[in-house]
C-alpha cells in the first residue's frame, strides 16, 4: 500500500500498463523515493510531488520500458527481416512455378490473409507506447504464427517434386534459421 | 548533465554502481548520483528498463526480498557482468584519451 494518494495514483496507472512483479520494483523505488523526499522536505504532498518528478511520472517510465522492451525488439527485427523474406520466398516460388502446385485458391488466401495479419500485428506493437502487456501478447501470437508459417512453407516445396531449385533451397534455409532464430528468442524472453 | 550524453555509456555507469555489492534499484540510482557528484542524476524509473536489459543479457543477476513488508529486487554483477565492466573501462579510457588529445587547447604558432 503506498503512503501517499499521489504515488498511489501513479502505481494505478502503472499496475494497468505494466506486468505486476515489475510494478511492484516499481513501487518500492517509488516508495523510497518518497520517504526521502519526505525526510528532505518534511510535507507529504510536496514530497509526493517531488518523488514524481525525481523518479519519472508513468508515461516517463513507461516509455523507458517501451524502449527497452525485449517484445517490442523482437516485432521491430521479425517485421526488418520481412521484406528479406518475402524476397527469397517470392524468387524460390517463381522459380519452382508455384502456380502450377496442387494447392487449393482458398489455402493460398488464407495464408497471404495470416501473413498480412501477422505483418499488422507487429506493425502495432512497434507504434503501441502505453500497453506493455497487449504487447507481449501480441508479439508472442505474431512470432509464433510466423513459425506456423514457415513451416507450412517448408511443409509445401517439401511435398511437391517439382520444386527442387537453388532459389528454394535459399528460401528453405532463411525459413529455417528463421524460426531457430524466433524460438530461441522467445525462450530468452519467456523462460 | 544531459541524459543524451549517456547514450551508450548507461550500462557501463550500472554496472559500475553495483561493483561495490548488491543493490536495489533507488541504491543504484543513488549510488550513481553519489560517486558522479551529482552530475549524473537520472529519473530513478528510467533505470529499472535498462537493469532488466543487463539481468537479460547474464550481466546481472536480482533476487527477490521483503523489506519493511515491500517486495524489493536486488541486483548483483555475475561474472560476465565483471569480464563485461572491465572491457567498459577500457573502451572508456581509450575513447577519452582520444577526445582529450583530440581537444587540448594547443599554443599559437610564433610569427616571427
Amino acid at each position: 500500500m503506498a503512503d501517499h494518494d499521489l504515488i498511489a495514483a501513479q502505481l494505478g496507472i502503472l499496475s494497468a500498463r505494466l506486468p505486476a512483479q515489475v510494478v511492484e520494483e516499481l513501487a518500492d523505488g517509488l516508495q523510497e523515493t518518497y520517504r526521502s523526499q519526505l525526510t528532505r522536505l518534511g510535507d507529504p504532498e510536496a514530497a509526493a510531488r517531488a518523488a514524481i518528478a525525481e523518479f519519472g511520472d508513468a508515461d516517463t517510465v513507461t516509455a523507458a520500458f517501451f524502449r527497452d522492451s525485449p517484445w517490442r525488439r523482437m516485432a521491430v527485427i521479425l517485421l526488418a527481416t520481412g521484406p528479406m523474406m518475402g524476397a527469397v520466398w517470392g524468387l524460390g516460388l517463381v522459380s519452382a512455378q508455384m502456380w502450377n502446385w496442387p494447392i487449393p485458391l482458398s489455402v493460398r488466401i488464407g495464408y497471404g490473409v495470416v501473413l498480412v495479419t501477422v505483418a499488422g500485428t507487429l506493425l502495432a506493437v512497434v507504434r503501441e507506447k502505453r500497453a506493455y502487456r497487449r504487447t507481449r501478447t501480441a508479439t508472442l501470437a505474431g512470432a509464433a504464427a510466423l513459425i506456423a508459417l514457415d513451416a507450412v512453407m517448408l511443409a509445401a516445396v517439401t511435398t511437391v517434386p517439382s520444386a527442387a531449385s537453388w532459389p528454394v533451397a535459399v528460401a528453405i534455409s532463411a525459413s529455417m534459421l528463421r524460426i531457430t532464430a524466433t524460438v530461441h528468442a522467445l525462450q530468452k524472453c519467456c523462460f | 548533465m544531459r541524459a543524451e550524453a549517456l547514450k551508450g555509456h548507461l550500462d557501463g555507469l550500472l554496472l559500475a554502481a553495483l561493483e561495490e555489492g548488491p543493490q536495489h534499484g533507488y541504491a543504484v540510482k543513488e549510488a550513481l548520483r553519489e560517486s558522479t557528484e551529482g552530475r549524473i542524476d537520472l529519473p530513478s524509473g528510467t533505470i529499472y528498463p535498462a537493469l532488466h536489459r543487463l539481468e537479460q543479457a547474464g550481466l546481472i543477476t536480482g533476487t527477490w526480498s521483503v523489506v519493511g513488508g515491500r517486495r524489493r529486487r536486488t541486483y548483483e554483477l555475475t561474472s560476465d557482468g565483471r569480464e563485461a565492466l572491465s572491457g567498459e573501462r577500457d573502451r572508456w579510457q581509450e575513447f577519452a584519451g582520444a577526445v582529450t588529445a583530440a581537444l587540448r587547447t594547443r599554443p599559437w604558432p610564433t610569427t616571427t
